[in-house]
């Protein structure tokens, strides 16, 4: 198993024609150990270049690869023991299940007997024990998808396995299951895992921690937890979560000696770790707020100056709870506020909202203002 | 209305059936009829099969001509995968080669004859000329050997082209994922070749040999040009044996019934090939 370490990776298509567009750009990113990773953006942002870098199948135009501080950048995919599973199942039809996990053994010349030692391991924990000896052509995407798992992780030296947006293929009810034993798969041997997708739910069940890219940066590297919390920019904000952060453009203003947020004719609290970061010149700012911490108050608070009056635009609801969105009074800045299912509101209705300063997010161009 | 979809293929099935079957069913008519000139035609049942089936010339013309189909076969396919493996995948070569190709393919059978006879005369011929420098007497009108190889390189010429164009449309639909699982699961490039090319080919494959079966069991115009199924009868194929049965010989029914034999052997085989190919390999445990 192993720790995988990219280097100031960038990677040009058609360089020096007309055709030349930068997919990777400045990319560094260690995954330790045994983790399970996710990478994770918009169609076309550069993961799947990245992912081909990593396994070997592309060569950077700059950059290094180490894995386990080993200098990789040159060396073919066999050579650096990393499996990949891609986008649809890529199996070996003129062979069974049985040939299709045996091959890459094979391959390295591994005796018969160890052979189907190993593959009835991977099938056992697969639970490809009753299909070994069936035709890939008469199963489904999923269980093929689970083969061209076991054909990576096989191999006693795999050190890490990439996914290239596995599930594609998968029908949505089945994706859980695959995604459990290949999550258990992951665990059970230790391999480092790096699973490309678009899908942040799926991203963030899989992973411990999520990069996310965008344009061909990275743009954050974090738990789940910080990604939803933390972000570091607008882009993550709106990007994680669904419905995705309220981004609210603003400017500063100076009220009883502290700087707030200023939203049309409201005035909105930031918290008070970052009022010495905030200066009182700026423009382009934006707070963010998650949709789940606004407040939602009915009746109107009179005298209490933390809530700003709306008018109901829309309520939807999404399973177990409602997305109401209103127009802040006298602005048309529209917001976002997660409320119970059972929360009775009506279409233009007046409602009052309150954005609890230790939940506001500060952004200046974009960028995340943290406290320190 | 569920009969709806019929009536928009009923056009087609009328064509078909004025192109193909009625004729066949006319065959079937004449090949039990004993039709010769200046006699009225009357009613033989099977006599016409059982002559031909008899019939010494028959038995050699089909069994030359399987040894054509199958020598055929044998050298076009892999050849013609192999070029295919070897053609430009991007860039300007790619038009060239498809270019060049082409040009076989757009000469009609009996031109093809012409030039390839052009090419084996023994007074201006280019082969005569070449083999006589190297001390070799070639002659495609006395040597049964000479006549045979002329025969079915000028096959090959004109025809692995077609294989080449459909292996290579084949080539450029394998998604480039297989090769890239290949090279992580450390495949050899025969281990490649074997279970990620072949595999993905079978379609096209399967295609390319009917297509030369069927086509190579029909061969006429060529060799007649070329040898006019000569020396002898050594480069007598069915279709040439049925044509003088037919025609030269004035026995129609015969002929209708030697198209009748014909047409079912080149089912059938087409038929064997295509279920034998199908299922080739399918879902084995894979070589150790």
């Amino acid at each position: 198993m192993a720790e995988i370490e990219i280097r100031d990776i960038r990677h040009v298509y058609d360089q020096g024609t007309a055709d030349e567009t930068v997919a990777v750009d400045n990319v560094n990113l260690t995954l330790r150990d045994g983790t399970a990773n996710a990478l994770l953006g918009p169609s076309g942002c550069g993961k799947t270049t990245l992912l081909q870098i990593i396994s070997g199948l592309l060569e950077p135009t700059e950059g290094q690869v180490l894995i386990d501080g080993e200098d990789v950048t040159d060396q073919q995919p066999a050579e650096r023991d990393i499996a990949q599973v891609f986008q649809f199942p890529v199996i070996y039809d003129s062979m069974d299940v049985y040939g299709n996990l045996a091959f890459p053994l094979r391959n390295g010349g591994m005796a018969e007997d160890e052979i189907e030692e190993r593959v009835h391991v991977i099938a056992e924990l697969l639970e490809l024990e009753d299909i070994l000896h069936s035709s890939p052509a008469n199963l489904g995407p999923e269980l093929n998808q689970l083969v061209a798992l076991g054909r990576g992780i096989i191999r006693a030296d795999t050190s890490a396995i990439l996914f290239d947006e596995p599930m594609t293929d998968v029908e949505p009810a089945r994706k859980l299951t695959i995604r459990r034993r290949v999550k258990e798969a992951q665990q059970e041997f230790g391999i480092t895992a790096l699973y490309v997708t678009h899908d942040q739910h799926e991203a963030l069940t899989f992973a411990e921690q999520v990069a996310i890219m965008r344009d061909g940066h990275l743009v954050q590297y974090d738990t789940g937890e910080n990604l939803y919390a933390n972000p570091v920019n607008t882009f993550i904000g709106h990007f994680i979560g669904s419905p995705g952060m309220n981004l609210i453009e603003c400017g500063v203003t100076e009220q009883d000696g502290t700087p707030h947020a200023q939203v049309g004719p409201h005035t909105v609290s930031v918290s008070e770790t970052i009022h010495p970061e905030i200066d009182l010149s700026w423009t382009d700012c934006k707070i963010g707020i998650r949709p789940s911490s606004v407040t939602v108050q009915v009746a109107d608070p009179k005298e209490d100056t933390g809530y700003i009056p709306a008018i109901v635009d829309q309520v939807e609801m999404v399973g177990g709870y409602q997305i109401i969105t209103a127009e802040l009074e006298n602005t048309d800045v529209e917001v976002k506020a997660r409320v119970a299912h059972d929360f009775m509101i009506d279409e233009d209705a007046s409602i009052w909202l309150h954005f609890p300063p230790e939940d506001v997010q500060f952004f200046h161009e974009d960028q995340a203002i943290r406290a320190g | 209305m569920k009969q709806r979809p019929w009536l928009f293929l009923l056009p087609a099935l009328l064509l078909v059936s004025i192109s193909a079957f009625i004729p066949l069913i006319a065959v079937m008519n004449y090949s039990q009829l004993t039709l010769l000139p200046g006699t009225q035609p009357y009613f033989s049942g099977l006599e016409n099969f059982v002559a031909i089936l008899n019939d010494e010339a028959f038995r050699g013309a089909l069994y030359r001509q399987c040894i054509f189909s199958f020598l055929v076969l044998i050298t076009e396919i892999p050849l013609g995968l192999g070029l295919a493996l070897c053609m430009p995948k991007e860039g300007p070569g790619v038009g060239v080669s498809l270019v060049l190709l082409g040009i076989p393919l757009l000469i009609p059978w009996n031109v093809v004859g012409i030039i390839w006879r052009v090419f084996t005369r023994s007074d201006i011929g280019v082969l005569p000329a070449a083999f006589n420098w190297f001390g070799y007497s070639y002659s495609v009108s006395s040597s049964t050997i000479d006549a045979w190889w002329t025969v079915l390189a000028m096959d090959i010429w004109h025809w692995t082209p077609l294989v080449v164009l459909i292996c290579y449309a084949g080539l450029q639909a394998i998604p480039e994922e297989y090769y890239m699982a290949a090279k992580i699961d450390r495949a050899s490039p025969w281990k490649t070749f074997r279970y990620v090319t072949l595999p993905n080919l079978r379609g096209v494959l399967i295609i390319a040999v009917l297509l030369r079966l069927m086509d190579s069991f029909k061969i006429y115009a060529e060799p007649f040009v070329l040898t006019g199924g000569g020396p002898g009868s050594s480069t007598t194929f069915l279709s040439t044996y049925t044509s003088r049965m037919a025609i030269g010989g004035f026995q129609m029914g015969r002929g209708a019934a030697t198209s009748l034999i014909y047409f079912f052997i080149v089912i059938l085989l087409s038929f064997v090939i295509y279920i034998v190919m199908l299922n080739l390999g399918q879902g084995a445990g894979g070589d150790k």
